[in-house]
């Protein structure tokens, strides 16, 4: 209950916050025109640059929205008010880290037919088989960022710091969701690279994991 | 009694790394890599050693969530400095013995990569160390501590997970070429613990000092609030 709470709150406020939403959109497609700018115009292997170029543009702008999500507990002492509220630590994880990967999934809902597009690449028949590895990949990046941002939270510099922290640990779920986007797009299934559907699944539930056992201690040092 | 012990400890030590670079020269030349091969009594106690620092980082960042004890974090933050640089040494090791090995300075096989992975990650831990609040840095390092250490069986077990790894699974030596790097384990296990110390050492120094500050500086405030109370 308090995690759907947190989740709607989370949600409204991105929601209320059209600017953002906008500046967010326009700098992950900024990051894939770049990139298939420096791609093309011919390609060698359009379905892994196609699927590089996604992935890399979803990653860096989802830092942004950590950002974002981070900024609401520091504004008006929103933060400070939920801890005083007595609410379960992970459950207050689990509804940012929700909030979290729904931006994420609208973000990939625009991307993911832009790079289809720019780079000819794919079809509709893939589509649900790309939602599942989008899924896989958005959760982890969730689950890993929300726990990330909220030890970055009262760094300087919080937004590198993120990077530095989020993103060599995120690799794996990377290359899979590199590998498996590019599988669909080129071959029509992820048959031969189906291994790494199981090691995303095992970098999602040990970001879950360990913000399960750690969360809490994070917002104590804040307190 | 501790100087001399420290002084003991240090001369020990680095008479040892002195014996195991003289080991190195008159160990045998490896038929297949030749002279390079020799780099590897270095590289490979270099490695250890970081996994062990991390894995310390680790152990202590637990104890310290579990006693709040102020040594443990010390403890977490010295092991991971001297994990950084011994981390840098395989770091610069590595290449020059995979530019005659394997004709490339650098290639993207798995146990390189999840080592700069490694590399990368603990040094973050030192920037977000340095870069949060006085009142909870003990406690986010630590947690840090704690999470960053999911790569470290990554990195160990690289060359069995993925595919295409250059890096063999395990060394195997004979003679005196195996008594070599025996010794050099020795000798650099010998250097990490005194390294450790030394920075160990530092951190309760300057917890002390720290310490000792804001108690005058209570005092000097006790004082300052007494003659106020008396002058009114």
């Amino acid at each position: 209950m308090i995690a759907l709470a947190v989740f709607a709150k989370d949600l409204r406020l991105h929601a209320r916050d059209a600017r953002f939403l906008a500046t967010l959109a326009l700098f992950s497609l900024s990051l894939v025109l770049i990139l298939s700018v420096a791609f093309g115009p011919l390609f060698r292997d359009p379905a892994r640059e196609a699927s590089a170029t996604l992935w890399a543009a979803l990653f860096f702008a989802g830092v942004l929205g950590l950002t974002r999500s981070l900024d609401f507990e520091s504004e008006a002492g929103g933060g400070e008010a939920l801890r005083l509220t007595g609410a379960d630590p992970f459950s207050v994880y689990v509804g940012k880290a929700a909030a979290g990967f729904v931006l994420m999934a609208a973000l990939c809902a625009v991307l993911l037919p832009c790079a289809s597009v720019f780079y000819d690449v794919g079809s509709l028949e893939v589509l649900p088989q790309a939602a599942g590895v989008a899924a896989l990949a958005l959760i982890g990046y969730a689950a890993w960022g929300t726990l990330f941002a909220a030890l970055a939270r009262g760094a300087k510099a919080r937004e590198l710091l993120l990077s530095i922290l989020l993103f060599p640990t995120l690799i794996p779920l990377w290359i899979g969701a590199v590998k498996l986007t590019r599988a669909l797009w080129a071959d029509g299934s992820i048959d031969a690279v189906r291994d790494w559907v199981k090691i995303m699944v095992v970098v999602d539930l040990l970001g879950i994991a360990l913000a399960a056992w750690l969360y809490e201690t994070i917002q104590e040092s804040e307190g | 009694m501790m100087t001399k012990l420290r002084i003991g400890l240090w001369t020990v030590a680095l008479l040892m790394i002195g014996a195991s670079l003289w080991f190195v020269v008159g160990a045998p030349v490896e038929a297949q890599m030749g002279i390079v091969q020799k780099i590897s009594y270095i590289h490979i106690p270099s490695a250890t050693m970081t996994l062990l620092a991390f894995a310390l980082t680790f152990a202590a960042s637990i104890a310290y969530l579990a006693t709040r004890a102020w040594i443990w974090d010390a403890v977490a933050a010295s092991a991971c400095e001297v994990g950084m640089v011994f981390a840098t040494i395989v770091l610069v090791s590595g290449p020059l013995w995979a530019r005659s090995a394997w004709n490339t300075w650098w290639t993207w096989e798995p146990r390189l990569t999840t080592f700069l992975i490694l590399w990368v990650l603990y040094g973050g831990y030192h920037i977000v160390r340095s870069s949060v609040a006085e009142s909870s840095k003990r406690t986010i390092s630590s947690v840090l501590g704690i999470v960053l250490f999911v790569n470290l069986p990554i990195v160990w077990k690289s060359v069995e997970w993925w595919r295409g790894s250059l890096h063999p699974r395990s060394v195997t030596m004979t003679g005196d070429m195996r008594a070599t790097l025996t010794f050099s384990m020795m000798a650099w296990l010998l250097f990490f613990a005194v390294v450790l110390w030394e920075r160990l050492r530092l951190e309760v120094l300057q917890n002390a000092a720290e310490t000792a500050v804001r108690e005058d500086y209570a005092g000097e405030a006790g004082k300052a609030a007494r003659r106020e109370g008396v002058a009114r």
